[in-house]
């Protein structure tokens, strides 16, 4: 092999070397490591959000004088025909009821849905406030006309379970106006809640206040009947020389309420962050400064109470009384509980369970239809995390995604493919269910946000292609430019002399081939 | 028709529940929901039977006001050369509460009335069962004023400084939870308390130790406790950790003597110092607990300095007509030989403070109180209103809600009282140069007839690496060993970037004596990104705690130092990438020229050069212009002949 062969193959293998090993290699060292997300899977569940899903509630039906054996037949008919009235388009989740004969001793009127027929003069129906029966009257008229299966599918559906009619099926609602208003007047839910109790007065005259047993009379039940699904803790405290800036309002007979909310300065109570729980309900007592004297605004009502309470949205309440505290004052126990009762009644409303006052016909059915909601509300919030995430991912894609959010993220698919199961199953159904649901559904949320949150993502300590360029460009560029300058010159080199020869050796083939011909 | 009669029923028998429930759901039959977006008015029940009984009834006036525990005291004590420190110390206590309270249980509730909200629940959720928090900035001139006030216990170094008892299963459990109250008071005080980690840490042995009255509970049989410290030198004390401590007390700086915190005043000082110690106190049978908590601000102005301000805030030159000129000596219009500062002094406090003391704090059992300590030629005078008050001690109880001032007056303001000497003093400073070694020397002068024992602290950044064996003793009296000085030292080493170099040392200075104890250390390098924003400031180094044990308890910290370390060029990284890449990429290219390239001899190469090279190619181009020009030269002339 002549020395020119030989520096030829070293020049291509130099080049190959540069391009079969030197830029895979280079490539792998370089790129960041990002976790393959089944971003698929989430895309689809984010368009086609809850539609794995379909809610089946059991509800069993007893009569206590006529006998009906198919009764639960006939409902099951007419709950479904009317579910299936709704614009499917407008619905959001599905949901059925299973309407199943009573069986008497394995089912509690405390824990199950229970409907009860009970024969009367007219038809009618009532939701008792404790237990979660629901009485229908029956005449026998109806009996006759066969009136009543659809007389208690429309009870069933549009009273005992007008929540999730509403909430679920989107169903047009009669008090369209209310709900706008109320719409953004629940905090954000989550599992543990704070509220924070004070009284401020504008003076600094030592007050005392009766509170213990107000709360423990007033708000202690409150806490009891939620604890399924949300958690309080409570602490209370007397503020003196804060009276949230009222005291610019004193000449005013009534006010709006944009006065207030424009007047009213509760960054002193919100700024504090000394619990735990993510969020927080406020209950602030307000007592004007003695030089502010009275509030003529505070007691426009009819009523002859000193006070008047306000809703702040996904805050809390205020009350704000008209007179200053007396020197030396003692709240009596008797002004607490009228003021800690009204504010019970409102968390229902911070929670965003009742919309209106009359929402609250049976807390018991209204706070498993709040479960429900809550169940998929956070099924919705997560898959809506998971699909910004993939999202953002996909935007930047300097971005590194860690093992721990693959992880994160296959395990809250896996969460939620078991509260699926959990709400689909048509044999459980029992509070036991509503609850491990939510449960997960919580720990869902948590797996979503810690994923989306993940330290090494958020932090952005990325770098971008520029930086890659700029910091390997001063040694890529030379070898690039030597290995590949050379490899093109002698492949150069290469083709013309091949040219060349092929045009040599046709001269050289006529020549011979006329030779040839000479010496024949 | 079926629809109206269903929800007319429907009403009527809801109407029957609702009132028999009434008292435990309490629902507005009469909702009008006038007001529609931002804030919903909501309203209380019309028919409550609450609503008949006068409103007299629900807010009664005590004949005996309640008296919580909160109690607060001003200091003044004017110092030498005039100064004067103000002490502001406030005492609260918290309400009792059980010791294994569950918060979330349905029927728990805290409540909160003096003590702050803020404080119990960082308390209870990281097991702290002490809590000692320290603001200080600026020098106390000892050797002047004498003994820092509360013998030293309520002033720490320069910066920040936090000591806590943790209750923990573990050591590891304890360091978790310190870490989180780090966090939070560094939220809660707007300090950056939160840079507080396991490599600024050290668990004291025998400094900080809590004194023996204070028992401190243990919450679970099974874990034990630790005292954790970390101080921050760095850490700049300004007005917005003044807002926090102010905001902790129930009178929010608007009644009592708080009224007087004003942030511009305060640190507008020699020294200050901010100070917070919380305690937990259990009762023995009961089991209820609470907090304690004191509170103390504490400042040195200089009296001329900080009335001028308070004439001129913005500075001038004073006229001609208010110079004081040494009369003895020539002065006109245009010189003047200023006298000694005037020994005659005249003041109100509001002066100093921008403000007066906004009636008193009625809230404790005790009313706010006004102490002045001063020698018989001092006048002190409460002013209320327009009137005048003095009492035989100086002590002043604010009681009505008028406007409080406290006047001063003397002829002489040298002569002040004499505070007690300082046991001991201690000075510390950075020997050596050179960015890659140092020396620490520590000087302990004591002035007393007696000998002096303490616990000497040292905590440094594991970038010192120090060398123990070098450990050396100066002093003057050449009979005094090392040994009969340090009697005992705890040293627990440094590990890079987890903990810091701890060293207690127990030591006995001699009556009337000076030593200087030094040893040597190393710096070293730090990781590119470990550098601060400013890196050539150079790193702080927090003080040095003097512990003084007998013959009375002190505690004396030494100035924080600044030490310098070699601090990179940060362009250089990059600038080495490019330089050892384009020596690379050379060394390449030579090499690969070297391997790839035909080697010829010289006259092959000439035979090339001879058809390839530049003026071969030239003489060729040449050659051809010639030869056109030549065609160009004949084509006329066969033209012309044709025609």
């Amino acid at each position: 092999m002549s020395t020119i062969t030989l520096r030829r193959l070293v020049t291509l293998s130099f080049a190959l070397c540069y391009v079969l090993i030197g830029l895979p290699l280079w490539y792998k060292l370089t790129t960041i490591y990002r976790a393959p997300l089944p971003a698929e899977y989430i895309e689809s569940l984010h368009t086609k959000i809850h539609e794995d899903i379909h809610l089946t509630i059991p509800v069993y039906v007893q009569s206590n004088l006529y006998q009906f054996p198919d009764v639960h037949d006939a409902i099951q008919a007419q709950a479904d025909e009317l579910l299936k009235s709704v614009n499917e388009e407008q619905r959001r989740v599905q949901w059925s009821l299973q309407v199943l004969p009573y069986v008497e001793g394995k089912i509690d009127a405390k824990d199950d849905y229970v409907v009860t027929l009970v024969l009367d003069e007219s038809m009618g129906l009532t939701i008792p406030q404790f237990g979660k029966e629901t009485i229908v009257f029956f005449n026998d008229e109806s009996v006759l006309d066969n009136d009543l299966p659809f007389f208690a599918a429309q009870a069933l559906i549009e009273h005992t379970f007008k929540f999730e009619w509403e909430n679920f099926s989107n169903a047009p609602q009669k008090s369209a106006k209310t709900d706008s208003t109320f719409k953004n007047m629940a905090v954000s839910y989550d599992p543990n809640i704070h509220i924070s109790i004070s009284l401020l007065t504008g003076d600094s005259s030592p007050v005392a206040w009766d509170i213990d047993t107000a709360l423990k009379e007033y708000l202690t039940p409150i806490r009891e009947l939620l604890s399924t699904f949300v958690n309080f803790t409570v602490d209370t405290g007397i503020e003196y020389h804060n009276d949230l800036n009222l005291n610019s309002l004193v000449n005013k007979s009534s006010i709006s309420w944009n006065d207030l909310s424009h007047t009213l300065d509760l960054s002193e109570l919100s700024s504090v962050n000394h619990y735990q729980e993510q969020n927080s309900i406020n209950l602030a007592i307000v007592f004007p400064s003695a030089e502010t004297s009275s509030l003529e605004f505070a007691n426009a009502t009819e009523d002859n109470t000193n006070w008047k309470s306000f809703l702040v949205p996904q805050w809390g309440v205020v009350v704000i009384n008209k007179d200053p505290l007396p020197v030396n004052a003692y709240v009596t126990h008797d002004y607490l509980a009228s003021v800690i009762s009204t504010f019970a009644n409102d968390i229902f409303k911070l929670l965003g369970l009742s919309q209106s006052e009359d929402d609250l016909t049976s807390p018991l059915i209204k706070i498993d239809s709040f479960k429900r909601k809550i169940i998929i509300d956070n099924l919705e919030k997560s898959i809506t995390t998971l699909s910004s995430l993939v999202n953002m991912t996909n935007h930047l894609q300097q971005m590194s995604i860690p093992k721990e959010v693959l992880e994160d993220v296959n395990n809250a698919l896996k969460i939620r493919l078991q509260i699926v199961d959990l709400l689909n199953n048509p044999e459980l159904g029992g509070d036991e269910t509503w609850n491990e649901a939510l449960r997960l559904s919580n720990k869902l949320v948590k797996v979503c946000e810690r994923a989306f949150f993940h330290k090494e993502m958020v932090q952005q300590t990325f770098f971008p292609q520029e930086h890659k360029v700029a910091v390997y460009l001063p040694l890529l560029g030379p070898i690039t430019v030597v290995t590949f300058t050379a490899f093109f010159k002698s492949l150069k080199e290469v083709l013309t002399k091949s040219k060349k020869c092929a045009t040599k050796d046709d001269g050289k083939d006529d020549t011979t081939k006329n030779e040839e011909l000479k010496a024949e | 028709m079926k629809l109206h009669s269903w929800i007319s029923v429907l009403l009527l028998v809801y109407k029957v529940t609702a009132e028999l429930e009434a008292d435990v759901f309490p629902v507005d039959n009469e909702v009008d929901s006038i007001q529609q977006e931002v804030i919903q008015e909501t309203r209380k029940n019309g028919t409550d039977e609450s609503s008949s009984v006068p409103p007299s009834s629900e807010l009664l006036s005590l004949e005996d006001p309640v008296q919580y525990n909160f109690q607060e005291n001003l200091n003044l004590t004017p110092l030498p050369n005039n100064f004067l420190l103000a002490s502001f110390q406030f005492y609260m206590q918290s309400e009792t509460f059980g010791v294994n309270r569950n918060e979330h249980e349905s029927n728990v509730y805290s409540h909160h009335t003096v003590f702050p909200k803020p404080v119990g629940p960082i308390m209870s959720q990281t097991n702290t069962r002490q809590l000692h928090l320290r603001f200080t900035h600026g020098l106390w001139d000892s050797q002047e004023w004498g003994q820092l006030p509360h013998s030293g216990l309520k002033s720490g170094g320069n910066g920040v400084e936090l000591w806590a008892v943790i209750e923990g299963p573990s050591k590891e459990k304890a360091m978790q939870s310190w870490i989180t109250l780090a966090n939070s008071l560094s939220g809660l005080f707007c300090a950056s308390i939160n840079f507080i980690d396991s490599s600024k840490t050290t668990f004291p042995v025998s400094s900080f130790l809590p004194t023996e009255d204070d028992a401190i509970p243990l919450f679970n049989e099974n874990s034990s406790l630790y005292l954790i410290r970390a101080a921050l030198a760095n850490e700049p004390i300004c007005t917005e950790n003044l807002t926090p401590f102010v905001k902790l007390l129930p009178t929010r700086g608007k009644s009592g003597i708080s009224s007087l915190l004003d942030g511009h005043k305060i640190f507008d000082s020699n020294w200050h110092s901010l100070s917070i110690d919380v305690n937990t106190i259990c009762e023995d049978n009961t089991g209820e607990c609470h907090y304690s908590m004191e509170e103390f601000v504490e400042t040195v102005v200089n009296v001329p300095n900080s009335l001028a301000r308070a004439d001129r805030p913005i500075p001038k030159p004073l006229g001609g007509d208010e110079l004081r000129c040494d009369t003895n000596k020539p002065h006109d219009a245009f010189q003047c030989f200023p006298l000694p500062g005037s020994r005659e002094v005249d003041f109100n406090i509001s002066k100093l403070f921008g403000k007066k003391i906004c009636g008193s704090s009625l809230l404790g059992k005790t009313s706010s109180k006004i102490c002045a300590h001063v020698p018989s030629n001092w006048n002190v005078m409460v002013q209320v209103g327009d009137l005048l008050f003095t009492t035989d001690d100086n002590c002043f109880n604010v009681n009505s809600n008028e406007p409080h001032d406290v006047h001063f007056e003397t002829s002489d303001s040298g002569n002040v009282l004499i505070s007690k000497e300082t046991p001991l003093h201690v000075s510390r400073a950075l020997t050596g140069y050179g960015q890659d070694r140092g020396g620490l020397r520590s000087v302990f002068r004591n002035p007393s007839n007696q000998p002096v024992e303490l616990v000497y602290f040292e905590s440094l950044p594991w970038f010192m690496r120090v060398y123990l064996s070098s450990l050396a003793l100066e002093s003057d009296d050449s009979d005094l060993t090392l040994d009969s000085v340090v009697k005992s030292t705890f040293y627990s080493p440094a590990r890079d970037r987890e903990r810091p170099t701890h060293l207690e040392r127990k030591l006995v200075i001699p009556p009337n004596s000076t030593l200087a104890l030094s040893f040597q250390f190393d710096k070293s390098l730090l990781k590119y990104a470990e550098y601060p924003p400013d890196a050539n400031h150079g790193f702080e180094i927090e003080a040095a705690v003097a512990t003084i044990t007998s013959p009375e308890r002190y505690e004396a910290r030494s100035s924080s130092l600044l030490l310098y370390l070699s601090t990179p060029d940060f362009s250089m990284p990059y600038n080495v990438i490019i330089l050892t890449s384009t020596v690379m990429g050379l060394a390449f290219g030579t090499l690969f020229n070297l391997i790839s390239k035909q080697l010829l001899t010289l006259e092959e190469a000439d035979r090339i050069l001879a058809s390839t090279s530049p003026k071969a190619k030239l003489l060729r181009l040449k050659g051809k212009i010639i030869g056109l020009l030549k065609r160009n030269n004949t084509k006329p002339a066969k033209i012309a002949k044709s025609e």
